[in-house]
C-alpha cells in the first residue's frame, strides 16, 4: 500500500559525457545508503555531493557520480529525491540504475515523476502538461510557452476565468438566498455584461489553440510545384541535410518525404511531394494522390517555380485551387542562376493571407495576385532560405507572433475542448437570461461552466460560493 | 438500587425542535419513545427569534412536515404573520416564511407530541449515560432516576456547558435566558472519547411595544394567501397581524465602535466561533464600517403581548448600551426594553464524528440531532431531529437505516455537508449549499418524500390518504395541462396582459406555460381549468413544466453523481496507509470515513488526484486483504493438491 521508491535515467539515451538518473519516493535514503555508501547518513542536503557509486550486491564500485538529495515535500515529486549524475553512455547508467533497483528501487514508468509531483499537489493538471511540452520542445516557441505554463500562466488565467464565474453565481445565489435584504437587485444588464467579459476572454484563450496545438505537433508545410522545379533542393536545404534524393531527371520524387524542422522559432513539419504532372506514370500517380491528401490538410503550401522558368497555367490553377484555404508562399527556386536582384521576402499582410502581388520576386504576374507572399531562394546558395523561415513561422503562427510572450496559450487538445465546454456554458447562460430564464434556472449553466474549468486544472471548489456571498454582503436576518 | 423506568426501545433527551422531531418520528414507527425534558413547560420553545420558515428553511419545515413530522402543523397553527419570500423571481426559490405567536407555538407541539400513543414525555435533567461494552444502555437523571433503553437521541442544543455574556461582566453558567445549563451531560459524553468544540451565538434585546412609535417605521403586510406548512392536517391559522421594519444609521455605528471594547463577542470574552450570518450589530459594524444602515425587523412576540424582538441588533453589549444605541433607532427612540440581548456560548460535537443516519460512529446506538452537531436554527435542528428520530426508531426495531441524498432533500444535503464537511461556524442551510435546488423545492416536498414516510410507517392512515389524494391531483394536472388546448379567442386577453405574443392557432396549454413570461397564475385566473390555479400543485406543476430542461439537467447531474458514489469505501479502510494521498487528505478521510466516493469528494481539501489514487489504494487493499489472501493460498493449496 505505501508508494514504492522509483528509479528512472532522466537524460537520453545514447553517447554523452553526463547523464542523470532520479531517484523519488519514501526508500530514497535507504537506497542511496546503499548504492553511495560514502555519503553520511543522512546525505547533505540539497547539495552535490561527490561519490563512489557501488553495485550494493558485491561492494564494486560502479562510476563516482554526484548524489544531490532533495528532502521531501520541498522536492520536486514532493516525496524524498536524490539525483545522481553520472558518466555518460548506456553502460555506465545502466548499471547505476540496477544497481538503484537490487537496493530497493522499481523502473518508474514514463511520466512517473511527474505523476507524482501533480498527485502531491506539486503541480496541476495544466501544469503537469506544460512539464510534458517542455521535455517534448522541440522548438523556443513551445519552450517558452511550456515554461510560462509551468509557471502557472495558464493555471493562473483559467483560475482567473473560474473565480469571475463564482462571483458572478455569488451574486446571483446571493439575491435568492436574501431577498429582504435592502441590497438593490443586480440589473440583468450587469449581469450579462460581467458574463460577456468572460466570454471574451474564453474566446481570446481558444483563439490560441490552433496555433498552441500546431506548437506540439508541429505545422505542415508542403512543396509543391511541377516537377524539376526544384522542390527536393528546397526541403534539402531547408532541412540542412540530404533527404531527398536529387537528380535533374523529372519525377524523382515519387513519394512524400517528412521532416520535422524548426523555422522561425516555430516547428514545422516540412513535406516534399511528387510534381504535380498530369502525364504520370502508375507510380508516380500514386505519389500524387499522396500529394493531394497533406495539400489538403497543409498549414502552408510552398509553391516553387525556378526564376528561369514562366509562371503559366499549372501555377494559376494550383493558386486558385489552393490559395483560398491555406497559405501559399511562391517561391523562385534556383535564384543563383540569375543575377541576384534584391531577393528576400515579401509578405502580403500576413495574417490575411491573400493580397496584392508585390514586385521584386522575380517575374510572378496576375494569377498569384492570391498568394500569401513569395520569396526568391537559392538552395545552392542558400540565399532567401533564412528569409523564406522568417516568412513561414509568421504566416502560420501570425497570432502567437503578435501574443505578448508571457501570454496563456492552449497546447492541447483536452484544454481546448475544457474552454471551450466553458464557454458554451457561458453562453448559453447569457442566452437564458436573455430568454427571460429565471436567475435561479439559468444559473445552472455558470455551474457547470465552473465544473469544466475545474476539471481542466484538476480542483474541486468547496464551499467558495458562500465565502464569497459573505464577504461582500452583509447579511441580517 | 434508584428508582427506575424501563421498557422503552428510544430515549430521547432534549425537548427543542430536534428533540421533539426525533422522539414523535421514533414514536411513530413504534418504537416505545420516552423524551426527558428539564422543563416540560417549555416544550418546542423559540428560543430566539419566533418565525419559521424562509428561504432553504422554509423547503426543510415542508420536507420534515412530509416525513410526518411536528413542524409543519405547529407553523400553521401558531403562525401570525406569513410572506412568500422570492415571489418576484421563479417559484423554484420561493420561500414560506411565518411569524409564530411564542406562545402558541410549543402549544400546539405539545398537543401533537400528546396524540403519540408511543410517546412518554418526563420532566428531568439528565446527568449521565449508562453504558455496557461501548453501547448505551440507559441515562441517569440528576433526580436519582435511572432510565433504561438501548437506543440514545442527543438533543441537548445550547446546554451543553452553556454560558451567557452580557456587556464585560464574568459570563453566567445558563442553557439559555433564565435556565441553567448541562455540566454533567457533557462530561458524560466528553468521557466516551468524543471531541468536542465550541461555539458562540446572539440574541438581540427585545422591547415594549407600547414604547415603539409606529408612525416612524415601515410596516409589512402579512401575504394573505392560506399558505399551509403541513400537507397532511389542516390547522386552524389564527389571526394574522403585522411587522416592521426600520433602519439604523451613523449615530448607532459610533456608538458600537466606541463600546467595541465592552462586548462579550468582541472584549474576548467568548472563545467559540459565532456565524458569518445572523451576525451580532457588532459584527456588522466592525465588518461593514461603510453601509449606511442595516436593516432591523420588529417582530411580534404574539398576538396577546405586545413585546416585540429587535431582529437585526443581536448584542453582546451591556444593557446601557444597548438602551443607547436603540434611541438611535428611528420608531424605538423611547422603547423600553423588556429583555435584553445575550451572546451565549456552548459546546458542540463536530459532526465529522457521525454517519449519515446521525448516529454516532464510534458509539452504536448513540444519535445526536440539533445544535449539539455545530448548527443553527430550529429548523435545521428539527430536520436533523427526525433524520435522528427515525433512524433510532428503525435500529431498535432491527430495521435497515434510512438516509437522504442531497437530491432527494435539503435533509440530505444538510446531513451530507455536516457529516463529511464538518463544521467550522454555525451551520445553516442556505439554496446556494443544495446544488439541485431545481429539484428540492417547498411546492414538491410532498411529492419527494410522502412516500417514503408512508413506506416507513410514518404516516397514519388520514395523513396517506391525503398524500395520495394529492399525488392524484400533481398527475391529474399535469396531463390536463399536457393534453389539453387553449383557444386563442380565450387566452389571448391574458396574454396580452403579460406582454406575450397572442396566439393564431390554438395549441396545448403546456406550450404556452414553457414561456418564462408567463405563469400559471396568469394563465388560468378567472378562467376553467379544473383546478385552482392559485394553489400549491399548480405552482409545482408550473415548474415542473417551466424549467423542464433545467430540472432534467439537474436530474442528469444527479445521476452522473449517483453513479461516482457507486464506488464503496468500506469503513475499516487503512487509510493512514494509503501513502499516495496527500497527508493531510489521508487525515481528512480517516476522520470522516465517507462511505463511498462521491462523499469523499465532498471533503474540503481532498483533491481529484487523491481520489484517482483513493480508488486504486482501495483496490489494492482489497487484494492484499488477510482474508482474501488466505482465501486465495486455499485455492492455491487446492490446486496443488489436485496437481499432486
Amino acid at each position: 500500500m505505501k508508494a514504492d521508491t522509483i528509479v528512472a535515467r532522466s537524460t537520453p539515451p545514447g553517447r554523452g559525457a553526463l547523464a542523470v538518473l532520479r531517484l523519488s519516493g519514501p526508500a530514497t535514503r535507504r537506497v542511496l545508503e546503499k548504492v553511495a555508501p560514502e555519503l553520511s547518513a543522512p546525505p547533505p542536503v540539497r547539495r552535490p555531493t561527490l561519490a563512489h557509486l557501488v553495485n550494493p550486491a558485491d561492494g564494486s564500485t560502479l562510476d563516482r557520480g554526484l548524489v544531490t538529495f532533495f528532502p521531501g515535500p520541498a522536492s520536486y515529486t514532493g516525496e524524498d529525491l536524490a539525483e545522481l549524475s553520472v558518466h555518460g553512455g548506456v553502460l555506465v547508467s545502466a548499471l547505476v540504475e540496477e544497481a538503484c533497483r537490487r537496493a530497493g528501487a522499481r523502473q518508474a514508468e514514463p511520466g512517473e515523476f511527474t505523476r507524482r509531483a501533480y498527485l502531491n499537489g506539486k503541480l496541476d493538471l495544466v501544469q503537469a502538461e506544460a512539464v510534458a511540452d517542455m521535455v517534448d520542445a522541440q522548438n523556443a516557441a513551445l519552450h517558452r510557452t511550456a515554461v510560462h505554463q509551468m509557471d502557472g500562466g495558464l493555471s493562473n488565467r483559467l483560475a482567473e476565468l473560474r473565480e469571475a464565474l463564482v462571483e458572478l453565481e455569488a451574486l446571483l445565489v446571493h439575491q435568492i438566498d436574501f431577498p429582504e435584504e435592502d441590497d438593490p437587485p443586480v440589473p440583468v444588464a450587469t449581469v450579462l455584461e460581467r458574463a460577456g467579459a468572460v466570454e471574451a476572454h474564453m474566446e481570446g484563450l481558444l483563439a490560441t489553440a490552433p496555433e498552441g496545438e500546431l506548437l506540439r505537433e508541429g505545422a505542415l508545410a508542403v512543396l509543391a510545384g511541377r516537377p524539376n522545379t526544384g522542390k527536393s533542393s528546397l526541403y534539402n536545404a531547408l532541412l540542412g541535410e540530404e533527404r531527398a534524393i536529387v537528380t535533374p531527371t523529372p519525377g524523382t520524387t515519387r513519394d512524400a518525404l517528412e521532416a520535422r524542422v524548426q523555422m522561425g522559432g516555430f516547428p514545422f513539419r516540412l513535406v516534399d511531394t511528387a510534381g504535380l504532372r498530369s502525364q504520370a506514370g502508375e507510380v508516380e500517380r500514386m505519389g500524387i494522390e499522396v500529394a493531394r491528401r497533406y495539400l489538403a490538410g497543409a498549414d502552408v503550401i510552398l509553391l516553387c517555380l525556378p526564376v528561369d522558368m514562366d509562371w503559366g497555367e499549372p501555377e494559376d490553377s494550383f493558386v486558385a485551387e489552393w490559395a483560398p484555404q491555406v497559405p501559399v508562399v511562391v517561391v523562385r527556386s534556383c535564384a543563383d542562376r540569375v543575377p541576384s536582384t534584391d531577393g528576400g521576402a515579401e509578405a502580403s499582410a500576413a495574417d490575411e493571407g491573400a493580397s496584392d502581388v508585390l514586385g521584386g520576386a522575380g517575374d510572378v504576374p496576375e494569377g498569384a495576385g492570391s498568394v500569401a507572399g513569395r520569396v526568391m531562394a537559392s538552395a545552392r546558395s542558400g540565399q532567401g532560405l533564412q528569409e523564406l523561415r522568417t516568412l513561414l513561422g509568421r504566416l502560420v503562427f501570425s497570432g502567437l507572433v503578435k501574443m505578448d510572450a508571457e501570454a496563456p496559450v492552449l497546447t492541447r487538445r483536452r484544454q481546448r475542448e475544457g474552454v471551450k465546454d466553458a464557454r458554451g456554458e457561458v453562453a448559453a447562460f447569457r442566452q437564458a437570461l436573455r430568454d427571460g430564464v429565471p436567475a435561479e434556472a439559468a444559473v445552472s449553466h455558470l455551474r457547470s461552466a465552473e465544473t469544466a474549468l475545474e476539471e481542466l486544472l484538476g480542483v474541486i471548489s468547496p464551499e467558495e460560493i458562500l465565502d464569497q456571498v459573505f464577504a461582500r454582503f452583509c447579511i441580517g436576518k | 438500587m434508584a428508582a427506575g423506568r424501563d421498557g422503552y426501545d428510544v430515549i430521547v433527551i432534549g425537548g427543542g425542535h430536534a428533540g421533539t422531531e426525533a422522539a414523535a418520528a421514533s414514536a411513530r414507527l413504534g418504537a416505545r419513545t420516552v423524551l426527558i425534558t428539564p422543563d416540560l413547560d417549555r416544550i418546542g420553545q423559540m428560543s430566539c427569534n419566533p418565525a419559521i420558515g424562509g428561504v432553504a428553511k422554509g423547503v426543510v419545515a415542508r420536507e420534515v412536515d412530509a416525513l410526518g413530522g411536528v413542524m409543519g402543523r405547529a407553523t400553521d397553527a401558531s403562525r401570525i404573520h406569513f410572506r412568500m419570500l422570492n415571489r418576484s423571481k421563479g417559484p423554484a426559490v420561493w420561500g414560506p416564511r411565518a411569524q409564530c405567536d411564542r406562545g402558541l407555538y410549543p402549544r400546539a407541539v405539545r398537543r401533537v407530541l400528546d396524540e403519540l400513543e408511543d410517546l412518554e414525555l418526563v420532566q428531568e435533567m439528565v446527568s449521565g449515560l449508562i453504558m455496557d461494552e461501548g453501547r448505551p444502555r440507559g441515562v441517569v437523571t440528576r433526580g436519582g432516576q435511572v432510565v433504561a433503553g438501548r437506543v440514545v437521541v442527543v438533543t441537548a442544543g445550547t446546554f451543553l456547558r452553556g454560558k451567557i455574556h452580557v456587556g464585560g461582566e464574568a459570563g453566567v453558567d445558563a442553557g439559555r435566558a433564565g435556565e441553567a445549563p448541562s455540566l454533567e451531560l457533557a462530561e458524560a459524553l466528553e468521557a466516551q472519547g468524543l471531541e468536542l468544540a465550541r461555539f458562540k451565538t446572539g440574541t438581540p434585546p427585545r422591547v415594549d411595544g407600547r414604547t415603539v412609535d409606529f408612525s416612524r417605521v415601515e410596516v409589512q403586510q402579512s401575504h394573505p394567501e392560506d399558505y399551509r406548512f403541513s400537507g397532511y392536517v389542516d390547522e386552524e391559522l389564527p389571526d394574522q397581524t403585522v411587522c416592521w421594519i426600520t433602519w439604523t444609521g451613523r449615530e448607532l455605528r459610533d456608538l458600537i465602535q466606541e463600546n467595541l471594547p465592552r462586548s462579550a463577542l468582541y472584549g474576548g470574552a467568548l472563545s467559540g466561533r459565532g456565524p458569518r450570518y445572523c451576525p451580532s450589530i457588532e459584527d456588522k459594524i466592525v465588518r461593514f464600517p461603510d453601509n449606511p444602515r442595516h436593516q432591523v425587523f420588529l417582530e411580534p412576540e404574539g398576538l396577546h403581548t405586545r413585546e416585540l424582538y429587535v431582529n437585526g441588533l443581536s448584542t453582546s453589549l451591556p444593557l446601557e448600551v444597548q438602551e443607547a444605541f436603540l434611541r438611535t433607532v428611528p420608531g424605538l427612540e423611547e422603547a423600553r426594553i423588556t429583555r435584553m440581548g445575550y451572546a451565549i456560548e456552548y459546546d458542540y460535537f463536530p459532526p465529522h464524528q457521525l454517519r449519515h443516519t446521525l448516529e454516532v460512529r464510534s458509539i452504536p446506538g448513540l444519535f445526536f440531532a440539533g445544535q449539539i452537531n455545530g448548527t443553527t436554527g430550529y429548523e435545521e435542528a428539527a430536520g436533523q431531529g427526525i433524520v435522528a428520530g427515525i433512524n433510532a426508531g428503525l435500529k431498535a426495531l432491527d430495521r435497515d437505516p434510512f438516509t437522504l441524498e442531497r437530491d432527494q432533500a435539503y435533509l440530505g444535503v444538510l446531513v451530507d455537508d455536516l457529516v463529511t464537511r464538518g463544521v467550522d461556524e454555525p451551520y445553516r442551510l442556505f439554496t446556494s449549499r443544495a446544488e439541485f435546488r431545481l429539484l428540492l423545492r417547498q411546492d414538491n416536498a410532498q411529492e419527494r418524500l410522502g412516500p417514503l414516510a408512508r413506506e416507513l410507517g410514518l404516516l397514519t392512515p388520514r395523513q396517506a390518504d391525503a398524500l395520495q389524494r394529492r399525488l392524484d391531483e400533481r398527475s391529474r394536472v399535469l396531463a390536463w395541462i399536457r393534453d389539453s388546448v387553449a383557444r386563442p379567442d380565450e387566452v389571448n386577453p391574458r396574454l396580452e396582459e403579460v406582454d406575450s405574443t397572442p396566439l393564431r392557432e390554438p395549441v396545448r396549454w403546456v406550450e404556452l406555460l414553457r414561456r418564462p413570461e408567463v405563469s400559471v397564475e396568469a394563465l388560468f385566473r378567472g378562467g376553467e381549468a379544473p383546478f385552482d390555479p392559485e394553489g400549491d400543485v399548480a405552482a409545482a406543476v408550473e415548474v415542473e413544466i417551466k424549467y423542464e430542461g433545467y430540472v432534467e439537467r439537474e436530474r442528469e447531474r444527479a445521476e452522473r453523481l449517483r453513479e461516482k458514489a457507486g464506488f464503496k469505501l468500506p469503513e475499516e479502510l487503512p487509510y493512514m496507509e494509503f501513502e499516495t494521498i496527500s497527508y493531510e487528505s489521508r487525515e481528512k478521510l480517516g476522520r470522516v470515513r465517507p462511505s463511498n466516493l462521491a462523499q469523499a469528494g465532498r471533503i474540503p481539501g481532498v483533491s481529484p488526484a487523491d481520489l484517482q489514487n483513493l480508488i486504486l489504494e482501495v483496490r489494492r487493499w482489497r487484494r492484499s486483504r488477510p482474508a482474501d489472501a488466505s482465501q486465495e493460498k486455499g485455492e492455491a493449496a487446492a490446486k496443488a493438491e489436485k496437481a499432486g
